[in-house]
């Protein structure tokens, strides 16, 4: 296609001629080459211009869209008025069309490979198999798996030593009340990954954990901060939920995958249609 | 795939975040809700007393037109992953990922030129044919992506900028970043902020940039850009409106430092004295500003604060994007506020109440705060220590200069913005921005508490943040001078559990007096059992040392926490005042050190080989009750 590309067709050699390249950059003179190039390629087409048929279906949804727009009923003039605006546009769109100025544009391109990506995608599909599904859920398990987390109450201390004589302390009995120093810390964590208490304590606080018997003060243990007795609550091992409780969103993820493999076959469907020819380098 | 919360209904899960009460206990319980997208229900992280949440948001990805001829391919996707704890690639072939991953995390690309770039190196576009697009499919190394850095900006202002504005290639590139934030945001474990970067600047280049945050999901049709307009004035019109239309966000002014004066002008944009309406319009649009960044620190400068010892940290001399000095007036956070105070005093109105945070302001959409793992911000231009200029030539330039000739050495790695809010949420986040109940830090994770009161607890209270948000305002707050008392404050900082400790916990104060803004900096608690001088002011030194061979620092020194219950020595209820906080670690290795240590050469001299890393909260502004 000639004709729409010619506005940047023109070779411009960003080193010659200086004043080929002044001339090049004039509006009128661009003007002047689309508008012979538009003229040279209408004169070689043959199609002609078929009827633009307004119905009376398009001007009650032009109506329609005015009332969705304005909250008001289109009057008369109101109506006319948007009756002659889609005419001219479609007139300057058809013209368009027939002159191919589609052709080429990557926005008009992208446009339409977006929209039939999307009806690609969006083609209906069967609800899937629970059987179906749940393969779905095997294969990708570690999707459906949380990391194993800790839940633990800790007293802080600056100094080992104050560490390791309260543990010595709470050993005899005492009451665990007003043990430790003040911290911005928590008195309680629940339920926290060792990426979270890598974050929280510092690198090497999780690793610590593994191993603590649950109920017993234990420690003292090392953080960033300083020292800490634990008294681990529980430990939930790496667990991976059971089906039926993530069944909803096995559905939502197995449907993306479809609709990903809806597009990739289609396009593969497609490629096998066209004959594709590359030229060699 | 979507985060687990909620798809286990029997266990309750609790996300990367950071409770701080020493009575804050977290109690295991049934969760109600198996929709992690509802924010109208309390997540699992909820706490009435507010949990401490780490982010960036200056995030620029393949969209925005510099970090593209940088070389950035990272998409708006590929930047949320990396912040969720995921590793993605850099322009020069390395991995990134961040040793702890960030609550929060705002992709804020350039709004003009949004994607164009991108479209522009593609040789079967239709804007790859354009002049401005020579060249940009064969971009080579760091000097070529210089130059056409350079000749992309010398294009804008020649005043042709619109030609290459392509509506339709930023509004594509727009609908991605608002779906791909949306996609990315897990209420409750991750907040993703739509964001973009509004970049104008005055006819002297100088900065006048902004990143606007937007609360929810929904986003106007397209940005608002400095092609739209380059005074920013326009942008908060447009903002008003956006809000009058059901769309909420906020402006945060980066670089300050590179701004010439411009930032924090005592005039407006036509150089009108400031008054009311001006201070309204600002202040209902602009709550914060971000204090660092990896182009400098904006708190303050050697020469507006020369009291003060620690003024001179991560000074960026220049105009952004040139290497043009900016002048300091009026270009500095903390001289704001106090032409701010007197503004409020003379004439009832303050433009500058602005709480801080830190962000990156990266182009490789990935964080870059860590000193030992630092990747700077310019994808390819600035991927290693003889770009950078912390590492020599391997020949000496012609005039003998054994450095490259870049403005990169004059960076570093910074910062993080960090928020006081109830859960992992974007309106529990944004909510904490509007109170400005925010700080900043020069990248690693301090975090500070900050109250003022008539009627604060004591230091030792087992209940001290509950009584002290029931008895005095938080960072980013009002406090009515009460004639009765003089009013005391709390200031708590504790450590990075992954950095260094903690050497002294300071107030800033500012105030104007017989009609001329003072300041003042105070030490209010030392580590290593350090007392403060009552005259100075002043901890002792806690002696904390780097060794410059092998960055190893000085053992047992500094402390894991500082706090003080403090009141002003020189109070005075008839005078308009702000008070923030700065803590200050014990000095580690810069980045340029690390760079040179790894290259087996001898720190630049001209460099400071050590930082001390800081963090800084959002003022409170205390008023006379008159």
């Amino acid at each position: 296609m000639v004709v729409t590309n010619l506005g940047y067709s023109v070779p411009v050699n960003e080193r010659g001629d200086s004043a080929l390249s002044g001339l090049v950059r004039q509006p009128l003179v661009w003007f002047a080459l689309i508008g012979i190039a538009l003229f040279v390629a209408d004169s070689r087409f043959s199609v002609g211009r078929s009827e633009i048929y307004v119905s009376t279906g398009l001007q009650d949804r032009l109506a329609a869209l005015w009332t969705t727009q304005t909250g008001l009923i289109a009057t008369e003039a109101e109506l006319d008025s948007l009756l002659q605006n889609w005419i001219r546009d479609e007139v300057l769109y058809q013209e368009a069309l027939r002159l191919g100025l589609d052709q080429e544009d990557s926005i008009v391109r992208r446009r339409l490979v977006q929209k039939l990506s999307f009806i690609a995608e969006t083609e209906q599909t069967l609800a899937p198999e629970i059987a179906t599904l749940e393969t779905f859920y095997r294969n990708n398990i570690d999707d459906y798996t949380l990391p194993k987390r800790y839940s633990f109450r800790q007293l802080y201390f600056e100094s080992l030593g104050s560490a390791e004589q309260a543990l010595r302390d709470i050993g005899l009995g005492h009451d665990t009340s007003g043990l430790g120093d003040p911290t911005m810390l928590n008195a309680s964590y629940a339920y926290r990954s060792a990426i979270d208490l890598n974050a929280t304590f510092g690198f090497g606080f999780p690793d610590q954990l593994q191993g603590l018997e649950i109920a017993k003060w234990q420690g003292p243990i090392r953080s960033g901060f300083g020292y800490h007795l634990i008294q681990t609550t529980s430990v939930e091992p790496e667990q991976t939920s059971p089906f039926a409780t993530v069944q909803q969103q096995v559905a939502i993820d197995y449907r993306q995958y479809q609709q990903e493999n809806a597009r990739d076959a289609f396009v593969i469907n497609l490629m096998d249609q066209y004959t594709i020819v590359v030229e060699q380098r | 795939m979507r985060s687990l919360i909620g798809l286990l209904p029997l266990l309750f899960v609790v996300t990367t975040c950071s409770e701080n009460s020493t009575t804050t206990s977290e109690v295991p319980q049934l969760s109600s809700s198996s929709a992690p997208e509802t924010t109208s229900t309390i997540s699992s992280g909820y706490n009435t007393e507010r949990n401490a949440y780490f982010g960036d948001l200056h995030v620029h990805t393949m969209y925005s037109f510099d970090a593209f001829i940088f070389g950035t391919t990272s998409s708006p996707d590929d930047a949320y992953e990396f912040a969720k704890g995921g590793t993605i690639i850099h322009p020069a072939g390395f991995d990134m990922s961040l040793d702890t991953p960030l609550d929060f995390y705002g992709v804020s690309d350039h709004a003009f030129y949004l994607g164009v770039l991108r479209q522009m190196a593609d040789p079967s576009t239709e804007i790859s044919k354009h002049p401005a697009a020579a060249g940009m499919s064969t971009l080579g190394g760091s000097d070529d992506r210089g130059a056409k850095f350079t000749a992309i900006l010398q294009f804008m202002r020649s005043g042709r900028g619109l030609e290459i504005n392509d509506p339709v290639i930023r509004k594509d590139a727009w609908d991605d970043i608002v779906a791909s934030a949306n996609r990315h945001n897990d209420p409750g474990n991750f907040t993703a902020f739509v964001a973009y970067e509004y970049t104008a600047s005055g006819a002297d280049r100088g900065n006048l940039h902004r990143n606007v945050i937007f609360r929810d999901d929904i986003a106007p049709e397209l940005p608002f850009s400095r092609l739209d307009s380059s005074n920013p004035e326009d942008l908060w019109a447009w903002m008003d409106n956006n809000r009058a239309n059901g769309i909420e966000s906020l402006a945060i002014p980066h670089n300050s430092n590179g701004s010439n004066g411009s930032m924090f002008m005592l005039t407006d944009n036509a150089g009108r004295p400031i008054g009311d309406a001006y201070a309204n319009l600002r202040m209902r649009n602009e709550p914060l500003v971000e204090i660092t960044q990896v182009k400098g620190t904006s708190d303050t400068h050697p020469a507006l604060s020369p009291n003060d010892e620690w003024a001179d940290f991560e000074i960026m001399p220049f105009r952004i994007a040139t290497s043009l000095y900016s002048e300091p007036n009026g270009s500095y956070v903390r001289q704001a506020y106090l032409n701010g105070l007197k503004m409020q005093a003379e004439g009832g109105f303050n433009p500058y109440k602005l709480g801080v945070i830190g962000s990156s302001d990266t182009h490789n959409a990935s964080y870059a705060g860590d000193e030992d793992d630092y990747w700077s911000k310019v994808g390819l231009r600035d991927a290693n220590g003889v770009l950078r200029g912390s590492v020599p030539l391997s020949e000496p330039r012609a005039n003998g200069e054994l450095y490259a000739d870049t403005y990169f050495n004059t960076w570093g790695a910074a910062g993080l913005a960090g928020v006081w809010a109830e859960e992992n949420t974007r309106a529990a986040i944004y909510d904490a921005f509007r109170r400005k109940e925010t700080f900043g830090t020069s990248g690693t994770r301090m975090k500070v508490r900050f109250f003022a009161g008539n009627d604060l607890p004591e230091l030792d209270d087992e209940d001290l943040i509950g009584k002290a948000y029931g008895g005095g305002v938080p960072m980013g707050g009002d406090l009515i001078a009460n004639a009765a008392g003089i009013p005391s404050f709390i200031a708590w900082v504790a450590k990075d559990p992954n950095s260094a400790s903690l050497q002294r916990l300071q107030i800033i104060k500012g105030w104007v007096e017989d009609g001329e803004a003072q300041e003042q900096v105070f030490d209010v608690a030392c580590s290593d059992g350090g007392s403060v001088d009552p005259t100075s002011h002043r901890c002792p030194d806690n002696g904390a040392q780097v060794n410059l061979l092998d960055c190893s620092i000085s053992e047992g020194l500094g402390a894991a926490e500082l706090k003080a219950r403090w009141q002003d020595p020189s109070y005075d209820p008839d005078q308009h005042a702000i008070y923030y906080v700065r803590a200050l670690e014990n000095p580690t290795c810069r980045w340029s050190t690390w760079d040179a240590i790894r290259a087996g050469v001898a720190p630049r001299p001209d460099l400071p080989a050590t930082i001390q890393e800081r963090i800084w909260s959002s003022p409170i502004w205390v008023t006379p009750s008159q």
